[in-house]
């Protein structure tokens, strides 16, 4: 391992204080002069035709001052996908159709939120109701309803991936099987529900503050569906809380605040309620994965035949990206010699799924890692063991994708077996008690350039003064994950200042380089990362030169920035303050500032990411035969995110992303009634609270990635990965429950006991026979 | 949602309070803590002329227990108050049992017992064990105080047996009897909180090995927190013995009346009447053992 003075140190984040105390302002606690406060109508219906909008009522409420609906925009239409423009599918306001419970049809401004919300009463839609579907299957006969008129098929992306021979590679396995899994939607739930504040300039051109994790993307298709240019539009990001996928695009309630702030001239605010976040936010893909593998006896991987249908809801929103990155999740993890893979993105009158914490892989690697261990108990395998045959390593290379870099999957899998007391755990346990395994691999942000930018991937400006302090400008967006404490640690590292040393400027498009893409995909750390070291070294560079010529130094010397100081390295005497050789760079170029500009943009490194990370969990649990519901007690996690840049960070995006997954796997789940969500609050929404978290422990698996900065990759999305199989296969070793369906439910878990307890069960079960209830204690 | 406009009342006595509640007649509503009415005006679910706020009233906010004379508790007493009642939880565990997982912190610190009792939900968890404890709702109103078995309060979801112009002052929970055990269980599908698809609560006098005498009510699982009559009757009487046991879950189950709902499934619940029966009967009688 490398040495350093502030990464991989205990840094405290830089926002944690006035988190903790209350003070850092979100998007809902801004206030402007004269500030209307907006509110959206939405759909009823699931599927239907507007033949009429009436806002007459709602505009002559008194303390309303504007109502809208689809006849007050340039009706653009928008979406991600800018390098595809038929895969943009949505308008902020529904034109002459709603496709979803929830769709938005008309925003109005007023006064105040009260106002504003009975105003929406007032708004008379007259709608046809049309046929409706709600299953992918049905959606995909030529006899259904369709969403979309360009799409008749209801089938919006199609995404395929082949390599290898896969039939040849089952005609020779010894052992092929066939699995169908489907898995479920779950909600970002992020704590800080949607809020954007849009004010116009006297010259017409708008700011807004917004909750969001791609300050970029909005400014650009904000411009794009208001018909203004891009540098008219001036995105802030505020302190977000959470986005997890949900809040990586343009949404309804960004465009409707810019366009009524430029009609009233009055500073509009939204902000969603959690009820609206439920019925009608973005979710995770539900999809319906068909997986067919073949093995040598030996537990070696022949080919994997792979289709997934992802039920996207009722617009494209992040579902291409999702599409195309479960066909690559499929491929990852172990050595597939053979592999193919077809994945289809299917409209559903039901609430857009998008991006969320994974990505796809979450889906993708539940069905790898079941089929992994059914496979493994058929063949005769330790699941450990197999896992080890089969995994990738470094120097592997992915056909079309990549040749991974740094890996410490192996390591990972034996450590976690080690902490965890597999092989024990595994053999003794009771029945009712039961140990599992899942892993992950995943992105280190993505290298397919959908949005079409012309700018750098990331970007950042570092400017440096003669007070030995530095000011860092950067387009990334801080949503929570604790970007804006990392750069700075990677910049004071380069730099050799403190964290003290370093002012921040991040997430404003007027003031920071452009570009960047966003918080998604686990991209920060590494681009905008290595965009701060390369500006930084361009810092240096002149800080070198200058002290050298200072102190005349032989040309032999290696100078560094060290303890604040610019000094030889061999000879620290030899040197300046930092500020001093700023001012003396600063001197010789006739007083201009320092400043340097870096950017990275991915190169030679495929179409899919530069790096990926790795890890592996093993999760304890203890299910009551009789109610069904499995506790969680411990989790074991060994993972590989290369070097560890902040631990507590890393840390927490582990805690995070196994309260995720315990919902996932578990409790969480959208109930729904055709296209209506029946369980639009937190009381029924049944997610995780810390009281439900089991004991955690970690080891970073020590690894060095030559494309991160300081040697670092991803650690915020893969996590969220492993924890649903490992409870499944935990609970399949308690119960003899083997879950294809998710989430693991009491009730489908309860199903299961009593058919088996009439006819004992088989396999391991035998092994600890006591189905019998405890005994009730008599006296 | 804005709140609908209403009248606000802060009475500083139980009589200005039902003199209130007289003269606003229809439409005004009592509240204790506010937890249940709050939210639901706030969803727009609930849309008072008046509402007529207790906590200002000297008096009725009291937990009074004697080892001679049982337990009372006022109208505006806090279920935070409750949990940590040490006679509470020395006499009367079950209702311990109940509060303890209640809501969440802050309802807990707000919410009172007697406006769980009044907001009458099925899954009300203070009902089941104070109705297996026999207990007697005090309802005043302006002609005096008339007191009404708790068993007979409830009517319907959200629907009691309280009349226009009453306010219930107080629940009065009797002495628990010599060998008597009581428990309270339910079912979450997550620590902390939740609303329970399903719940039980249980209270079992013995002698010997003999159950001389039984309650068991059913939460979550009907229009009303269930008294399981059948089940109480298969136990009255009988030696204590595991298949007693099993058979009054079955029973149990099969006297529910669950619907299917985003919580559960009407089929799941049986199920989990009849575990959380046999559980609280097993707990019931060891604590009777204490008695």
């Amino acid at each position: 391992m490398k040495e350093f003075s502030i990464i991989g140190k205990d840094v405290p984040r830089t926002d944690a204080i006035v988190k903790a105390r209350g003070a850092a302002a979100y998007t809902d606690d801004m206030k402007l002069p004269g500030m209307l406060h907006g509110r959206i109508l939405r759909s009823p219906l699931p599927h239907a035709l507007i033949k009429n909008i009436d806002t007459s009522k709602a505009a002559s409420l008194p303390g309303v001052k504007c109502v809208v609906t689809a006849e007050d925009t340039p009706k653009i239409k928008y979406g991600n996908w800018r390098l595809f423009p038929e895969t943009q599918d949505e308008y902020p306001l529904a034109i002459d159709k709603v496709r979803f419970i929830g769709d938005e049809v008309a925003a109005v401004a007023a006064i105040d939120k009260d106002i504003a919300e009975e105003a929406l009463e007032l708004i008379d839609v007259e709608y046809e109701e049309l046929p409706a579907v709600f299953d992918v299957d049905i959606a995909m006969k030529s006899e259904a309803p369709v969403l979309h008129d360009y799409c008749p098929t209801n089938i919006s992306v199609n995404r395929k991936i082949k390599y290898g021979d896969v039939e040849k590679g089952f005609a020779e396995s010894d052992y092929v099987r066939e699995d169908t899994f489907t898995v479920h939607g779950v909600s970002h739930a992020y704590l800080e529900p949607c809020s954007a504040l849009a004010q116009v300039d006297l010259d017409g051109r708008i700011t807004i503050w917004t909750s969001t994790q791609v300050p970029y993307i909005v400014q650009c298709l904000l411009a794009s569906t208001l018909g203004m240019r891009e540098n008219d539009i001036r995105v802030i990001k505020p302190f977000v809380g959470g986005g997890f996928g949900g809040k990586m695009e343009l949404r309804t309630w960004e465009f409707c605040a810019a366009l009524m702030a430029k009609r009233t001239g009055r500073p509009v605010k939204f902000t969603l309620s959690r009820e609206e976040e439920f019925l009608a936010g973005r979710r995770r893909h539900p999809m319906k994965l068909h997986s067919k593998i073949g093995f040598k006896k030996d537990g070696t991987i022949v080919a994997k035949d792979l289709k997934i249908q992802l039920d996207g809801g009722a617009y494209n929103a992040m579902g291409p990206t999702a599409t195309f990155l479960c066909g690559n999740f499929g491929a990852m993890l172990y050595r597939y010699p053979n592999y193919r893979f077809h994945g289809q993105h299917i409209y559903t009158n039901k609430p857009p799924a998008s991006a969320m914490r994974g990505f796809g892989a979450p889906q993708s690697l539940y069905a790898t890692e079941i089929q992994m261990n059914i496979a493994a108990e058929d063949l005769g395998i330790d699941p450990i063991d197999i896992r080890l045959k089969n995994a990738q390593v470094s120097g592997d290379k992915i056909p079309d994708v990549a040749t991974i870099s740094s890996c410490g999957f192996v390591e990972s899998i034996q450590r976690v077996a080690e902490m965890s007391g597999w092989k024990e755990k595994r053999n003794s346990l009771k029945l009712g008690q039961g140990i599992g395994i899942g892993c992950y691999s995943f992105i280190s942000g993505g290298v397919f350039n959908w949005f079409n930018t012309q700018y750098p991937f990331s970007a950042a400006e570092v400017r440096v003064f003669s007070d030995g302090t530095a000011h860092l400008l950067t387009m990334a967006a801080d949503i929570g994950q604790g970007s804006d404490t990392v750069l700075k640690q990677i910049l004071a590292e380069e730099l050799g200042l403190t964290m003290e040393d370093i002012r921040m400027t991040s997430a404003d498009t007027a003031m920071t380089p452009q570009g960047d893409l966003g918080s998604w995909g686990s991209r920060v750390t590494l681009m905008a990362g290595n965009a701060v070291v390369n500006a930084a070294k361009k810092i240096k560079e002149e800080l070198f030169g200058a002290v050298s010529a200072h102190h005349n130094l032989n040309v032999i010397h290696e100078i560094e920035c060290k303890n604040g100081r610019v000094q030889a390295k061999t000879r620290p005497d030899y040197g300046l303050s930092f500020g001093e050789a700023v001012a003396l760079v600063q001197k010789a170029n006739r007083g201009e500032p320092l400043v340097a500009r870096g950017s990275y943009t991915p190169r030679g490194k495929g179409l899919v990411t530069p790096a990926f990370g790795f890890g592996a969990q093993v999760a304890e649990v203890e299910v009551d035969k009789e109610t069904g519901l499995v506790k969680v007690k411990e989790m074991w996690t060994a993972h590989d995110c290369g070097t560890v840049i902040n631990p507590r960070s890393v840390e927490g995006q582990l805690a995070g992303s196994i309260q995720m997954g315990l919902g996932y796997a578990l409790s969480e789940q959208f109930v729904m009634d055709g296209g209506k969500t029946l369980n639009a609050n937190f009381a029924d929404y049944k997610m995780p609270t810390a009281m439900d978290m089991p004991l955690s422990h970690v080891t970073h698996v020590d690894t060095y990635e030559n494309e991160g900065p300081m040697g670092a990759k991803e650690c915020g999305e893969g996590l969220a990965s492993p924890t649903a199989p490992a409870i499944s296969d935990a609970v399949y070793h308690a119960t003899g429950y083997r879950c294809k369906d998710l989430p693991i439910t009491p009730e489908k878990i309860l199903e299961h006991v009593e058919k088996t307890e009439d006819v004992g069960l088989e396999s391991r079960k035998t092994l600890h026979c006591d189905l019998e209830p405890e005994p009730y204690k008599i006296g | 949602m804005r709140l609908p406009k209403f009248e606000y009342f802060t009475p500083k006595t139980l009589n200005e309070a039902l003199a209130l509640l007289k003269e606003q007649g229809e439409g005004a509503y009592i509240m204790a803590g506010g937890t249940d009415i709050v939210v639901k005006m706030l969803h727009g679910r609930l849309r008072p002329k008046s509402v007529i706020a207790l906590q200002e009233i000297d008096g009725i906010n009291k937990i009074s227990f004697s080892p001679q004379e049982g337990l009372t508790i006022g109208a505006t007493a806090r279920i935070v108050n409750i949990l940590s009642h040490p006679d509470i939880l020395q006499y009367y565990p079950a209702l311990t049992d109940a509060v303890k997982v209640m809501a969440n912190i802050e309802v807990r610190n707000m919410g009172t017992v007697v406006g769980n009792l009044c907001n009458a939900a099925p899954s009300a968890d203070t009902a089941p064990p104070l109705i297996t404890m026999g207990s007697v709702v005090v309802l005043t109103s302006l002609e005096g105080e008339r007191r009404l078995s708790l068993d007979e309060f409830f009517k319907g979801p959200g629907i009691t047996a309280m009349n226009q112009g009453e306010i219930m002052t107080s629940v009065f929970v009797p002495l628990p009897q010599p060998r008597s055990g009581g428990s309270y269980k339910r079912i979450s599908a997550r620590c902390g909180v939740d609303i329970a698809p399903a719940s039980a609560g249980t209270m079992a006098v013995f002698r010997d090995e003999i159950c001389s005498d039984v309650k068991l009510v059913l939460g979550a699982v009907a229009p009303i927190p269930l008294r399981a009559y059948r089940t109480e009757n298969l136990l009255r009487g009988k030696q204590w013995t595991h298949e007693l046991i099993q058979d009054a879950g079955y029973e149990a189950a099969e006297e529910s009346m669950p619907i299917s709902d985003c919580r559960a499934s009407a089929e799941w619940r049986k199920k989990m009447v009849a575990v959380l029966t046999r559980r609280t009967l097993v707990e019931a009688y060891e604590r009777s053992k204490k008695n």
